[in-house]
């Protein structure tokens, strides 16, 4: 670890300002990104070696995922149970709950797995909020360009644009579906909601419903998905492989049904792939924000079948993850503290950085703190302070009123926030890239669509607070609509039933590991993170 | 940190650190954990319940597992999740009318009226809601009053599992918050946008941003 300054030391040096000092900006923030960002590590990158976007830069750990061999093979099917469906949708957070509501509400058959439990995901962690210009000095336009500057315009235009404009109408649906908003009045009878400030935001724009909003939709979401009629929930199914057509086109998937330790094949008319993204990894060694099936599964297996990627070597670090105590570390301090005026201070007491930049400004600067040595230590754990007094103060409403789960975390850590400083240390939070889709959440491969963050593009390289919530639902309900409509045509084309697809890509894909002398030996997706790897139960007969 | 501790979780005891949360330890385990676990530490996803027993101590209480700190010799059984056979059914649109939410819901969750007050259910909540009271004000008709009391609830179920009438009460709960969001959530100025919208206004320029970004 670098030098740091003792917690004793650095809560002294903190209690010396009445208010903190501004440390002067040393370099740009380009430079700063360049020198600090986690993604600018000179072991981040590597390049692709097979697969359609060979060639790309991708992290390490994550190429060697996404160029990995298959869990099954050919014998696995074998008297396989088989199921059909319309529309099977892979994942059971916010995206796959609002693709899978659309499809059924469009009038097709929805199937939808989840690996773990409807629900169990990280929307349902999310804190802070969901952006939507609402407000009559905001618009669409400035939603645009304060997404598309703070993801250094890398993102695709056309997609940002669209979850701009689908915001109010995102909005409205969940209310429809009676999710709660804070209100800027409680008075006003939901009259007017509350906007609160993100970073590298122009004006106030999120909408929360206190600091749990990932909760509050989710179970709303999660009520609305089982109770509808035409959805089929398949709880504790992972996806462990899809299925192809002769074409290439997707047919479907492989699940691996946990409750009787066997495989099932799904013939699809369409699949949606929301299998979120890969925080599990703990990329570059960084604790993570991220829930516990967060390992990278759908992309891996969306890239095996064909499907571009992009983006994959950035990240997102949110700033203010747990470092003390070490139980907790890397659980997430929502962005919503340092909206409402939490300051970020290093071991001399002094402030470094806009708390409200771009997140990956700010990480980067944290970073830049505890290299120069002005990180803070305590019991062995690495990070720097978030104070929390500003949202203290006489005449403000408690804690406990304004931000009832930061109060909740604070109590958990011990600490009093009217008085002493949270430790905090960047966490892996976010994958900024993921598979390339189209306006309709269409991938490169036919009959395969994805929504949520398995896709990229629609952030560019870094990701705005509040962005996400809207992309899972914005984006989920444009993939649920498209695939009941492909799904709709290819019945009415022929009436007969669907050809069953099979797992020819996988030997293609095997083919291609051999020919650029990759380690066919290590099988993908991880499934579940950890030491432990899950064993698949097979037909004993077909391996004898 | 070398003082190790032990328990007991589904009937393997496992060494533990002290600190952990049972989950973590749990997680240390041999086998690949794939169920009962989320959000891990959160406290949000209501996936890790689970009875706890400590050393010594007679009565056995609800946790979440990743918000528990391990004691010596405690004694941890997980709480599989099921479907209930008996689901209450009802669709969002079937709360627009706000003088139908009693009837409505006397109709759609009809044992709210059976309670028979033996407090399992606030026993069994890890969230400390005071649940038994939430479905007494929904049976006489105070439904904000009552629905007010979910609002923490992080739809664990346990207060359904210890139901003996099958009240269903955190799904009551939801039921009323959502019937109130449904009912009074006009937002003016997201009718106003959603108006602008549909009369085709504010159109995006997707590529203003690269004249303003060259500037």
């Amino acid at each position: 670890m670098n030098a740091a300054i003792e917690y004793q030391q650095a809560s002294q040096n903190r209690a010396s300002h009445a208010t903190p000092p501004r440390r002067a900006d040393d370099l740009s923030v380009a430079a700063l990104l360049a020198q600090y960002h986690p993604d600018h590590a000179a072991d981040a990158s590597t390049l692709l070696h097979i697969g359609p976007s060979r060639g790309q830069p991708c992290h390490p750990r994550l190429a060697q995922l996404l160029q990995s061999n298959a869990l099954i093979d050919g014998f696995d099917l074998a008297g396989a149970e088989q199921r059909s469906t319309d529309v099977l949708v892979l994942g059971g957070g916010g995206a796959g709950a609002a693709a899978a509501l659309t499809a059924a509400r469009s009038g097709a058959a929805v199937m939808l797995a989840s690996k773990l439990r409807l629900g169990d995901s990280n929307t349902v962690m999310a804190e802070g909020g969901i952006q939507a210009a609402l407000a009559a000095s905001d618009s669409p336009q400035q939603h645009f360009d304060d997404a598309m500057r703070g993801g250094h315009h890398a993102a695709d235009p056309q997609l940002l644009a669209q979850l701009a404009s689908d915001a109010p109408g995102v909005i409205r649906w969940l209310i429809e579906l009676g999710m709660h908003f804070d209100l800027a009045d409680p008075l006003s009878d939901g009259g007017k909601l509350r906007y609160k400030q993100a970073g590298g935001c122009s004006q106030p724009r999120i909408l929360c419903y206190r600091d749990y909003t990932g909760l509050e939709m989710m179970r709303v979401l999660r009520e609305t998905v089982e109770l509808e009629p035409g959805i089929q929930l398949l709880n504790r199914c992972p996806v462990v492989e899809l299925l192809s057509h002769q074409d290439g086109s997707c047919a479907g998937a492989v699940l691996y049904d946990l409750e009787y330790q066997r495989f099932i094949v799904v013939s699809a008319r369409q699949t949606i792939l929301a299998t979120g993204g890969c925080g599990q990894l703990h990329l570059q060694g960084f604790p993570t924000s991220n829930h516990y099936g967060a390992t990278a599964d759908g992309l891996v297996l969306a890239y095996r079948l064909g499907a571009q990627l992009r983006d994959m070597d950035a990240f997102q670090y949110h700033p203010t993850g747990v470092a003390w105590p070490p139980r907790l570390r890397g659980g997430l301090i929502s962005e919503a503290a340092r909206s409402a005026g939490a300051l970020l201070l290093n071991g001399l007491g002094e402030r470094f950085v806009d708390e409200l930049a771009p997140r990956d400004v700010v990480t980067a600067a944290m970073l830049r703190e505890c290299a120069a040595g002005r990180g803070i230590e305590r019991d062995g754990q690495l990070g720097l302070f978030l104070d929390l007094r500003p949202l203290c103060g006489p005449g403000l409403p408690t804690l406990a009123s304004q931000l009832p789960a930061l109060q909740h975390l604070a109590d958990k850590c011990g600490i009093d926030p009217t008085r002493d400083p949270l430790l905090v240390y960047p966490t892996l939070h976010y994958q900024n890239g993921g598979v390339v889709i189209d306006s309709q959440g269409q991938s490169s491969v036919p009959g395969l669509l994805c929504a949520g963050e398995i896709t990229g593009g629609i952030h560019g390289r870094n990701r705005l607070m509040g962005n996400a919530l809207l992309d899972i639902l914005a984006f989920g309900r444009r993939a649920g609509r498209q695939a009941a409509r492909q799904a709709q045509a290819a019945r009415n084309k022929s009436s007969l039933p669907h050809l069953r697809g099979g797992i020819e890509h996988v030997y293609r894909w095997q083919r291609q590991l051999a020919l650029a002398g990759l380690d066919a030996s290590q099988p993908a997706p991880l499934l579940y993170p950890g030491q432990a790897r899950l064993t698949l139960h097979r037909p004993a007969s077909a391996r004898a | 940190m070398s003082e190790t501790i032990r328990i007991s979780i589904d009937g393997k005891v496992m060494a533990a650190q002290p600190g952990d949360s049972i989950l973590q330890t749990r997680l240390h385990g041999p086998d690949a954990v794939t169920a009962n676990i989320g959000c891990m530490g959160q406290g949000v996803c209501g996936s890790c319940r689970c009875l706890v027993r400590k050393a010594g101590e007679r009565d056995t209480v609800s946790r979440l597992a990743c918000e528990t700190v391990v004691e010596d010799g405690m004694q941890v059984s997980f709480i599989d999740y099921y479907q209930p056979d008996h689901v209450h059914h009802y669709r969002p649109h079937d709360l627009r009318d706000g003088w139908q939410t009693l009837p409505q819901l006397q109709q759609t969750f009809p044992e709210t009226a059976h309670c028979r007050h033996c407090g399992g259910c606030d026993r069994a909540c890890p969230r400390g809601i005071p649940v038994q009271q939430g479905i007494a004000l929904a049976s006489r008709g105070e439904l904000p009053a009552a629905a007010a009391l979910f609002d923490p609830c992080i739809m664990c179920n346990l207060c359904t599992l210890a139901c003996p009438e099958n009240i269903r009460p955190n799904h009551v709960g939801l039921y009323l918050r959502r019937a109130q969001a449904i009912q009074n959530l006009r937002p003016g100025e997201l009718l106003r946008r959603l108006d602008q919208q549909a009369r085709g206004q504010l159109a995006i320029d997707t590529t203003a941003y690269l004249a303003r970004s060259s500037s």
